[in-house]
């Protein structure tokens, strides 16, 4: 029941109407864009505060639930086209995750509405659907620092230079030509991060002088890496389909060279799916001058034990990284079809050398099936590290004889390190 | 601040001190390499040399009161130690906001003109965890906030933000009130200026015209009335006028104000069903909840086309009611009153009239 009489005197002074804009709108901007723009009926100074906040949410609670999915969509159109009509002033963040929405031409609308008001930030990821056509009116938005959009359709004109302020790029599942995806990255002078995903069959030339991170995922043809000098994170992962496996088995590039060849200053690399085979082609051909000085952590996932190439690539990466803390391999959960004795020869060869891994402290080997390649794998890395703390293994659930198999062999193993403690992890 | 500032500034062995002035005048001791961490005041010491003795104290804003300084005090001095883990640091910021939310609020002001931006985005998040899932009057209640909108202003975010069909029949309802409570002011207006005026009391008339039940409603239009006579009369006029000026637009536009006329549209048609029936007997409450929502889309659709003829047909209607009707001794006449003064404020209003009024003519 509400009180019709209020009386000020008695409840005290008003505590946060005064306070600067600064910092209502830090206040508003961490509330959800409903209860944002709730705040206008509160009193009358508070009517129009929510109007100039410079960022926009709209996410899938900012409109009542209903199974029926036309209608929540509905809504939230008019929502994001009414707040917008109301807003005031720059919007330097706008985003619309929400699932219920899928393509409509009020999209347009806000793009260009939002092209006129200094728009920095712009995150779309609508519903599964059909992909929505960005309007040209994107490429108008001079001061964009940072652009994530999801399931649409990318086309920039030819006359387009690039957004000189980027710094972030997030394309998911975005129908944009090969060509446009290059010319793109390298306008944007300042883009810092990159994250291309779910791409079909793309042969990719990255050339970004200030690129930072570097996350790639889907079905890479080819990537070459040509002007990245200031790369320190890298997370890839690559599908294959019959396409790309014809590729790599007539490639004769060294891809480990061009893929890496120009990251001195890499800290983490993440390798997942066909990646450390991608990188394995070509790779005894060439012996490789560069050390990561700066390289921490390697994961290397979905490692084909059976291929000497790609293991010949994990200790080219180690052997190159004399401050690598943490590793992480696991192997691929195929078990080896190969009758014949394994090539342990390879692991007595000159081929690796006798450096020490001096700073490595964490292992962490998962799906392993106990075969003889893993096992000296693990064998080499216990003697060569003098502070090795943790080395943590987790076999594959596939075949229970051979953990046994393997446990024996590693209480055989010397071990370098005083402190070192191998875990075995047994469900 | 650069490394070699703070090595110039700050000797080796001792621990240096500034000299903090807080709003009430008094003057306090600070470890440096604390205070330094606020930059309002490593800007002070650095660039201005302020702060080394008591004489040159820096003198912080206004908002930063001893107890404020001393609370930011402890802030800095947790955080400021490099070696804590994120998680010690989140697990004090956790505590250090549960205060009161007078001090918080106090404490964000202070934060803000030390220009200590994370003491600011803690203190804002709290604040914003407070604000957020509750009703405005809790909201109201916590920062005493006065509640000093108009009813009309506070529906306008609702309308404006949600179409949901419930917040639509909600308007439609809020509309009729309002045009109630209009209608009311007007009413007041009236009665003041004419002598000679209907004798039914203002209250009998306005149920009566909107076919609306006794009690409720009864007990409501009073309250109301209350209510309007205490509010900013200025604020009531002006709203009016900006509507009146509005409906002015909007009939020679032959435009339509959706939801607001639509609702007049449906009391009008209310009573016109109940003109019909039997004279003005009170019909009950028009109840927008009930109606399912097949009848309810046709009776939009009803319902606008009738007000798209009505406000077409407003211009010829308004020349007949001028030149006719002076002798009318009913409650029309009343409204002819209405007509002459106001005309431009009650289109929709006076066109249904002069249809009631044609109506009963064509009978007599």
């Amino acid at each position: 029941m509400r009180r019709v009489i209020r009386m000020v005197d008695v409840m005290g002074p008003d505590l946060i109407s005064d306070l600067p804009q600064s910092i209502i709108e830090s206040i508003l901007v961490k509330l959800p864009i409903t209860d944002a723009v709730r705040t206008s009926i509160l009193s009358s100074k508070w009517r129009y505060k929510w109007a100039s906040i410079t960022q926009l949410v709209f996410d899938d609670k900012c409109v009542p639930f209903s199974n029926d999915r036309e209608i929540v969509e509905r809504s939230v159109v008019k929502f994001i086209t009414r707040a917008l009509f109301l807003h005031q002033g720059p919007i330097h963040k706008f985003q619309i995750s929400n699932s219920m929405l899928q393509s409509c031409p009020e999209i347009d609308q806000w793009i260009l509405f939002l092209s006129r008001n200094d728009i920095k930030e712009l995150v779309m990821e609508i519903g599964e659907g059909e992909f929505f056509r960005i309007p040209s009116s994107l490429f108008n938005c001079r001061k964009l620092t940072r652009l994530e959009l999801s399931r649409c359709e990318l086309d920039p004109p030819h006359s387009f230079k690039g957004f000189v302020c980027l710094r972030s790029l997030n394309l998911h599942q975005v129908l944009i030509s090969p060509d446009a995806v290059e010319s793109l990255i390298s306008r944007c002078p300042l883009l810092e991060s990159l994250s291309l995903s779910y791409f079909d069959n793309l042969a990719l030339t990255i050339s970004a002088p200030n690129l930072k991170y570097l996350y790639l995922e889907g079905e890479f043809k080819d990537i070459c890496l040509e002007d990245t000098p200031l790369l320190v994170e890298i997370s890839i992962a690559m599908y294959m389909t019959d396409d790309i496996a014809e590729h790599f088995e007539q490639s004769s590039n060294c891809n480990f060279l061009k893929f890496l060849g120009g990251v001195p200053n890499l800290e983490k690399l993440v390798g997942l799916i066909y990646f450390t085979k991608y990188l394995s082609i070509g790779i005894d051909s060439v012996h490789l001058p560069i050390m990561y000085h700066n390289l921490e952590t390697i994961e290397l996932h979905q490692v084909n034990f059976e291929d000497t190439k790609e293991i010949l690539v994990i200790l080219r990466m180690i052997t190159s990284s004399p401050n690598l803390k943490e590793l992480h391999i696991s192997g691929s959960s195929n078990i080896p079809i190969a009758a014949d004795a394994p090539d342990l020869d390879f692991w007595e060869k000159g081929c690796l050398s006798d450096s020490s891994l001096n700073r490595l402290k964490t292992v962490k080997l998962s799906e392993m099936g106990g075969w003889p390649h893993e096992l000296e794998f693990i064998k080499y890395l216990l003697c060569r590290s003098p502070v090795l703390e943790t080395l943590s293994i987790i076999p594959c659930v596939f075949d229970m004889g051979n953990n046994l198999k393997m446990l024996i062999e590693l209480v055989k193993c010397r071990r370098a390190s005083s402190r070192g403690e191998v875990i075995f992890i047994h469900e | 601040m650069s490394e070699t500032d703070l090595a110039v500034i700050k000797p080796e062995m001792m621990k240096p001190y500034v000299w903090l002035q807080t709003s009430d005048d008094s003057i306090q001791q600070v470890e440096q390499e604390i205070a330094m961490f606020c930059p309002l005041i490593c800007q002070e010491i650095i660039q201005k040399g302020m702060g080394s003795s008591k004489n040159c104290a820096i003198c912080l804003p206004q908002q930063v009161s001893p107890a404020m300084l001393s609370l930011i005090l402890d802030y800095c001095r947790f955080h400021q130690v490099p070696g804590r883990s994120n998680k010690e640091r989140k697990s004090y910021d956790e505590k250090f906001v549960r205060i009161d939310t007078e001090r918080l609020c106090e404490l964000t002001s202070a934060a803000d003109s030390l220009q200590l931006k994370p003491l600011v985005d803690l203190t804002s998040r709290a604040l914003a965890r407070i604000i957020e899932g509750k009703t405005p009057e809790e909201i109201r209640d916590i920062f005493h906030l006065p509640d000093d909108l108009t009813e009309e202003e506070k529906l306008e975010p609702l309308r404006n933000i949600t179409a949901d069909p419930r917040i639509r029949l909600l308007n439609r309802l809020y509309a009729k009130k309002r045009k109630e409570l209009k209608e009311r002011e007007r009413l007041k207006n009236v009665e003041v200026e004419e002598e000679h005026v209907d004798d039914r009391s203002v209250d009998d008339l306005l149920s009566f015209i909107n076919g609306n039940d006794g009690d409720p409603k009864g007990v409501k239009t009073s309250k109301n009335k209350k209510k309007n006579r205490r509010k900013k009369e200025q604020q009531k006029n002006s709203s009016l006028k900006e509507a009146s000026e509005l409906n002015k637009k909007e009939v020679n536009g032959h435009d339509i104000r959706h939801q607001s006329s639509e609702a007049e549209i449906i009391s009008e048609t209310s009573y016109l069903h109940c003109a019909e029936d039997d004279g003005f007997t009170s019909k009950p409450e028009f109840d927008d909840d009930e109606i399912d929502p097949a009848l309810k889309e046709k009776i939009d659709r009803e319902v606008e086309d009738f007000a798209r003829r009505l406000n077409s047909d407003w211009p010829e209607r308004m020349q007949e009611l001028l030149s006719s009707g002076q002798e009318r001794k009913t409650v029309f006449f009343t409204a002819d009153g209405f007509i002459r003064r106001h005309a431009c404020m009650i289109s929709p209003f006076v066109t249904v009239f002069s249809l009631i009024h044609h109506v009963f003519r064509a009978e007599c």
